[in-house]
């Protein structure tokens, strides 16, 4: 068999307060990891990324792509805009049954998801976003991680999709630069082992904090 | 300008680093010495009693008895071992060499370097998939196939030398080896992780891919528990067969075709483990790669029919063998370093220049046809093929065959290792002894054999010395005597390859 694909999510906020510096600190953050991961040999061979932003709507920037193949385009924030997480996951849920091989008695499965969310605010459809945290707790992901991106950014509701929540202090270029190296780390880790080979993650860096 | 931290190492060396991290590793963050000839890598936890102990062995105890000894410092290119361990604000570190030039990308990946890895470390993993060989890789970076078996060769050599000592590596993988296929060099990287015997062994079970089927078995019990298999020699051997199997034929040798769960992870730990089952397995065929399923660029690596194990030769496909079918899933009997290096040996004498220029393995190992032809391009040999079978004399005037042969083509050379058969290409051998004794040449359509340092060469069939400066026509049935001492080997000349 081909090495078993590791599919990777990366949702982000596109909303009306990512406008100026930050969704440029984003973008600058995007393209270093999508360098870092296609350095890595092991990754290379593996990792199939696709991503998701949100704002008043969710939109599929690219599927499920393998990662030798995806060009990671300038993301661009409308002037206004509400934060539609429960969209983007309502989205993730689609693409994810239908994008993600299960294995059968002749085909070999991919590896389970891994998935990064990041936000600087909380999710304005809350509705939506109960009913698609429900559906993405009945998925097997092998891990989701969630970001919260500045002052404004809500761990509560965070917390509700996972308890893996990582906090940046600033919407600054350094430390969208650290978190998104770290993103990289985590998924080259999943692409030498598969996702779910010793829970670990990688060291995270000094500045960052895991949200309590 | 980074503030420079000086200490001592506990074996009392004076050492030296720049306050930055250069780069993070699984459990290390590394800094460079202000001179840039070593670096220092701290554990980012803090280190038991026990771990202290084992770096102490490693790097005193160890290190001397395979640097210390006569030849020690052929050792020094194939094993990157680690000089002393210092603690600084409570930290770990070990001091280790850098790595050699050569294992630096020069070139990197195609297209004028699209993924920007020129410089970066060469990780075994570039080389060892199909799919990163032909898509990503410069083709300056590839090498030839007879540089593969060189790689192996080294890799296997330095193992056989860890595990004479009694350590074993215990997480053996192309993450830790690093390879450099335009010169066939290889060094053994990260031995803090060595297993040494009567020491509490480190708290690792290796990388996927080369992880032993008995220790994939049993990583769910304790560490503590009786049945669970822990890294040893014998499970550095299963990681060696297929760390040689995936830089010779780019494929796994266990991952084919068979499910054995539909959830990812449970059929990974059976395919790994408890039915591990080899992809070319000569009776059970139930784990074949599919062909069908397979990405454009890993063909034609993954179709067994057509690039099966045994193109390579005669030596190593009973190794393949016993290592991926009884020795799998019975550790005792894996083939040792020893067995590999010596194959691997054999091998290279057994390979052949490709007459395609545009061949990209450019090297291949005959297969004993009268027209051989290279498996991975087709192309026929288009030249004569003088081969020497080589015996040797165990009493008297009987010679048997040794099972050793060596191809001539130009370029060819005959070394002290073929006239006698106590000799073998390793750290063993004097610089005296590594010098060629004898080369072959093509004049006007007749091979020759020049002697330049074989005193006692005989033309058995002619029944007249060749003297040291004199040279030898090939033909096939001659006899020649090459050493009259213990050891000494004659060779049966035999002519292959067209007229």
């Amino acid at each position: 068999m081909s090495e078993r694909r590791l599919p990777v999510y990366i949702l982000v906020d596109t909303s009306g307060s990512m406008r100026g510096e930050p969704i440029h600190s984003l973008n600058v953050g995007l393209k270093a990891m999508e360098q870092a991961l296609r350095r890595d040999p092991f990754a290379l061979d593996t990792v199939h990324l696709s991503l998701i932003t949100f704002d008043l709507e969710a939109r599929e920037l690219f599927p499920l792509t393998p990662l030798d193949a995806v060009r990671i385009p300038e993301i661009e924030v409308p002037s206004s805009g509400a934060t539609f997480l429960g969209a983007a996951l309502d989205l993730l849920v689609q693409r994810v049954d239908r994008d993600v091989r299960r294995g059968s008695e002749t085909q070999h499965g991919d590896w389970r998801p891994m998935v990064f969310v990041m936000t600087d605010g909380a999710p304005s459809d809350t509705q939506a976003y109960k009913e698609a945290t429900a559906a993405v707790k009945q998925r097997d992901f092998a891990r989701i991680v969630a970001c919260a991106a500045g002052p404004k950014a809500r761990v509560e509701a965070l917390r509700e999709l996972t308890d893996t929540v990582v906090s940046l202090d600033t919407l600054d270029g350094a430390m969208f630069a650290q978190f998104f190296q770290w993103v990289s780390g985590s998924i080259a880790a999943g692409g030498r082992s598969g996702p779910d080979a010793g829970d670990a993650l990688p060291a995270l860096p000094s500045e960052l904090r895991i949200a309590i | 300008m980074n503030d420079i931290i000086e200490l001592k190492t506990w074996q009392g060396e004076a050492v030296a680093f720049e306050d930055a991290v250069i780069g993070s590793g699984a459990m290390k963050d590394v800094c460079f010495s202000p001179d840039r000839s070593y670096v220092i890598g701290f554990f980012r936890e803090p280190q038991g009693a026990a771990t202290r102990e084992r770096l102490r062995v490693i790097c005193e105890d160890y290190r001397a008895g395979i640097f210390g000894q006569v030849g020690g410092d052929y050792w020094r290119d194939l094993l990157c071992w680690p000089s002393g361990v210092v603690e600084y604000q409570g930290r770990v570190g070990v001091v280790v060499p850098v790595y050699a030039p050569q294992f630096f990308f020069e070139y990197g990946s195609a297209n004028n370097d699209m993924l920007g890895i020129k410089g970066r470390e060469k990780e075994g993993k570039w080389f060892a998939s199909a799919n990163n060989q032909a898509r990503f890789l410069d083709p300056r970076e590839r090498g030839h196939w007879l540089n593969y078996l060189l790689i192996c060769t080294r890799i296997a050599r330095a193992v056989r030398r860890m595990h004479a000592a009694g350590l074993a590596h215990s997480d053996l993988s192309y993450k830790n080896v690093l390879v450099d296929p335009r010169s066939g060099s290889a060094c053994i990287i990260d031995l803090d992780g060595l297993v040494v015997p009567g020491k509490y062994p480190p708290d690792v079970v290796g990388t996927p891919d080369f992880i032993a089927p008995e220790v994939v078995m049993t990583a769910h019990l304790p560490h503590a528990s009786p049945e669970r298999k822990l890294p040893s020699i014998a499970t550095d051997r299963h990681a060696l067969a297929v760390l040689i199997y995936m830089y010779l034929l780019y494929r796994h040798p266990l991952r084919g075709c068979k499910v054995h769960d539909p959830d990812p992870s449970c059929d990974e730990a059976l395919a790994m483990g408890e039915r591990a089952l080899f992809v070319e397995h000569p009776q059970d065929p139930s784990n074949r790669i599919c062909v069908a399923d397979a990405r454009p660029s890993e063909l034609p690596w993954c179709d067994t029919q057509r690039m099966p194990y045994t193109l390579t030769g005669p030596y190593l496909t009973p190794l393949f063998e016993r290592a991926f079918t009884a020795g799998l899933h019975d550790p005792r009997l894996r083939p040792s370093a020893e067995d590999w290096e010596f194959a691997l040996v054999r091998t290279a004498d057994l390979s052949l220049p490709c007459a395609n220029r545009g061949c990209i393995q450019g090297w291949f190992v005959f297969d004993n046809r009268r027209v051989p032809s290279c498996p991975f391009c087709g192309t026929p040999y288009p030249w004569p093929l003088p081969l020497l079978n080589f015996y040797s004399s165990r009493h008297g005037d009987s010679f048997r065959p040794d099972d050793q042969r060596l191809m001539v083509y130009t370029g060819q050379s005959l070394f002290e290792w073929h006239v006698n058969r106590y000799l073998a290409p390793n750290e063993r051998l004097t610089q005296a002894q590594q010098a060629r004794v004898g080369y072959f040449e093509l004049r006007q359509g007749t091979w020759w054999l020049v002697n330049e340092r074989l005193p006692q060469c005989r033309d058995l069939s002619a029944g007249r010395d060749v003297a040291v400066g004199e040279r030898v026509a090939l033909r096939d049935g001659l006899q020649l005597l090459l050493s009259r001492e213990a050891g000494g080997r004659l060779a049966l000349v035999q002519m292959a390859g067209a007229a």
